[in-house]
């Protein structure tokens, strides 16, 4: 049975994903989307989480970092109070895009410590994986999309740069649109990849317990995930466009290749 | 019937020609109704715009209508008619309906390919129109005509590419900004070539123009123009962050916009692009700010680069128009003989009709009282015969009417069943 730290930290991983909802909706529509809301649900879960902290450090009687589990939730933690000292002090609120997602997933991963008992019915486990392996499909899907427009969005801005005339068959779409396309399908590819990487995590929790967290595989995945988290901010702090924004979804599309084929002999790990 | 064109325009006449001889567009009918009365003249219409003055009528195939209509020209405008001799063109038959179909479709444009043409002709149409000047023969025609352009418009991209630099500044904009509606402009300096383009970014959508000028009167009298807000010219760099299309054409003699200027202006604006069109002589903006990520620097000479590039592509349209052009005005070709063919089958249809009703007549009497069964039977038989007595002829007439052999096969119809003209 899970001690009453973790079930703190569980509440504050859900308190966690208000934030996670107010960071998809901001990249999808281009402008902050209820952040006072999440904020406050942000400040209740880092609170509830220094909760968890303190039983179990009580409980242990050192700082909580014996393993993975205890350390991730550290510093989920301490990255939680981060943002809120620099959001208190400077106001900076497209951090949030960026630290929401990323504390609510290391929190998710904290909470998995104890395992608990597989599934009791088999078409809810299988159901679980489908909507775990669609949503990673419908995710490459949009960053593919978002890849292809981001390479046109370059041509395009080479073209319009060097001042050569569009002809017939070079015509592309104007940047503006281009560009459209692509916060469109980054915003979408990455709430799809962050809810089939949410799915992916409770499924291979629930299947076989905590000994995949350590897999090289799994940490592909996240990487990908990180890397998709990464460009959402720098484009909605930085307003990466161009060569740059070109290469990092080239990357991410490369990234998101590479966890695919790894996940290939996936199965083999996850067996109990 | 035949038409016949006679005018002048951009190539043939100079403008004060031009001038001299346009219609003045509030006595146009009252001209309209002098032309209809011009001895052979069955149909008319005039189309005076800045770059032509043409006669279109529809005459008699035995009058020659060229001398009428100059001397109708020259009167109307008072002017010599020798001297308006000089500069005319004349088309006839087939010629004309080419020409007219090219004006329609703007290849005898100044600028090929130039929108305002087709709404020209049409608005001469519909005055002569209204003045029962046209109907039947050259309606047709220039019905066609709309049509052709039509065409040519759709199939060719001959009114597709701006061929003027403000144009196509505008142009450019959309392709860096697709929809330029919500966007926001500023002028730096005044000046005809800035104002024209800050004309056409309003009517396509942008939602704001602010103006900056050394003298803040004349930056006043701008805003007020495009309904817009003059900005402080020392300060105007500090409001670059939330505007999208930059024209500069103040007379400074140095760079008023630095790379360095664009650099913080890009980061405050978060790189969203920007479109800065640079028409000064010499240039207001440093050229090294195109190198500036997301930054579109457009000087005069890449504008007119650009329009040259246009007019080009245009001219290279206008072949493929001409086909289309050549291609319809054979239909058209057609489809007059064939009209003129109707006429004389429907006096063959006539003439046969009343000859077999001179025969039941005659041979009523011999037969006696008929019942309604037999009266219907003869009914019947007589016009069997005649509609197979007409049905070669007719579709002889038909099919002769596209080639050479339409005018003799129409005389010795007309011959062989006692027709007359």
């Amino acid at each position: 049975m899970p001690g009453m730290s973790e079930f703190w930290l569980r509440v504050a991983a859900a308190l966690y994903a208000c934030g996670l909802v107010h960071a998809i909706a901001t990249a999808v529509r281009r402008e902050p989307v209820m952040f006072r809301f999440s904020l406050s649900a942000f400040t209740v879960g880092a609170l509830l989480h220094m909760v968890s902290l303190v039983e179990l450090w009580v409980k242990l009687g050192h700082l909580p970092t014996d393993n993975f589990f205890q350390s991730m939730s550290v510093c989920a933690f301490q990255i939680a109070i981060f943002f809120l000292f620099v959001h208190w002090r400077y106001q900076f609120a497209p951090l949030a895009v960026f630290l929401f997602p990323l504390v609510f997933v290391m929190t998710l991963l904290a909470a998995m410590e104890t395992p608990v008992p597989t599934w009791s019915n088999q078409s809810v486990r299988g159901a679980w994986l489908l909507a775990h392996v669609m949503l990673v499909m419908a995710g490459y899907a949009a960053l593919l999309v978002t890849a292809l427009a981001s390479v046109f969005y370059l041509v395009e801005e080479r073209r319009l740069k060097a001042k050569r005339p569009a002809t017939l068959f070079s015509r592309l779409p104007p940047l503006g649109t281009l560009d459209n396309l692509i916060n469109k399908g980054m915003g979408i590819g990455f709430a799809l990849l962050t809810l089939a990487t949410v799915a992916g995590a409770t499924w291979a929790f629930v299947e076989s317990g905590t000994r995949w967290i350590a897999d090289g595989k799994i940490a592909i995945s996240l990487f990908t995930w990180a890397l998709c988290l990464l460009m959402i901010f720098l484009r909605m702090s930085a307003g990466w466009r161009g060569r740059k924004a070109a290469l990092l979804s080239l990357t991410i599309l490369g990234s998101s290749a590479l966890t695919w084929a790894a996940h290939a002999g996936l199965r083999l790990t996850l067996a109990r | 019937m035949k038409l016949s064109v006679t005018g002048v325009n951009h190539v043939t006449a100079p403008v004060e020609v031009r001038e001299r001889l346009a219609f003045d567009a509030a006595r146009l009918p009252d001209f309209l109704r002098d032309l209809h009365a011009q001895p052979g003249v069955q149909e008319g219409m005039i189309l005076s715009t800045c770059n032509r003055v043409e006669i279109a009528v529809a005459a008699e195939d035995s009058f020659d209508p060229r001398q009428s209509v100059a001397a109708f020209l020259a009167r109307a405008s008072a002017a010599d008619a020798g001297w308006v001799g000089q500069f005319l063109y004349h088309h006839d038959g087939q010629d004309a309906i080419r020409h007219l179909f090219r004006v329609a479709a703007s290849l005898d444009s100044m600028v090929i390919g130039e929108p305002q043409i087709l709404g020209q002709m049409k608005a001469a149409y519909e005055a002569a129109k209204l003045q029962g000047t046209v109907n039947g023969y050259l309606d047709s025609v220039l019905t066609r005509a709309f049509s052709v352009a039509k065409r040519v418009r759709s199939e060719t991209e001959i009114g597709q590419s701006a061929v003027s630099v403000s144009y196509a500044a505008v142009e450019l904009a959309k392709q860096i900004f697709g929809s330029l509606s919500g966007k926001r402009a500023i002028l730096v300096g005044a000046g005809k070539m800035s104002e024209l383009a800050a004309r056409h970014l309003r009517r396509s959508g942008v939602a704001e123009i602010l103006v900056t000028n050394r003298s803040p009167e004349r930056a006043a009298r701008m805003a007020e123009i495009f309904q817009g807000r003059a900005v402080d010219y020392a300060t105007f760099v500090s409001a670059l962050k939330d505007v999208d299309v930059l024209i500069a054409s103040s007379g400074a003699p140095h760079y008023i916009l630095t790379k360095d200027d664009m650099r913080r202006v890009m980061s405050a604006r978060r790189n969203r692009p920007m479109f800065l069109i640079d028409i000064a002589v010499p240039r207001n903006i440093e050229p090294a700010v195109n190198e500036l990520d997301s930054v579109f620097l457009y000087d005069i000479d890449d504008l007119q680069r650009a329009v040259e590039e246009n007019r080009k592509g245009r001219r290279e349209e206008a072949a493929t128009a001409q086909h289309i052009v050549d291609e319809e005005v054979e239909r058209m070709i057609l489809r007059l003989r064939a009209r003129e063919m109707t006429p004389l089958i429907v006096a063959l249809q006539q003439q046969l009709e009343s000859m077999r009703m001179a025969e039941i007549e005659r041979a009523r009497g011999k037969l006696g009282a008929l019942s309604p069964q037999q009266e219907e039977a003869i009914e019947a038989v007589t016009r069997g015969i005649i509609n197979k007595l007409a049905h070669g002829p007719i579709s002889e007439l038909r099919r002769a009417a596209a080639g050479p052999q339409g005018a003799p096969l129409v005389d010795s119809i007309r011959r062989m069943f006692r027709l007359g003209d």
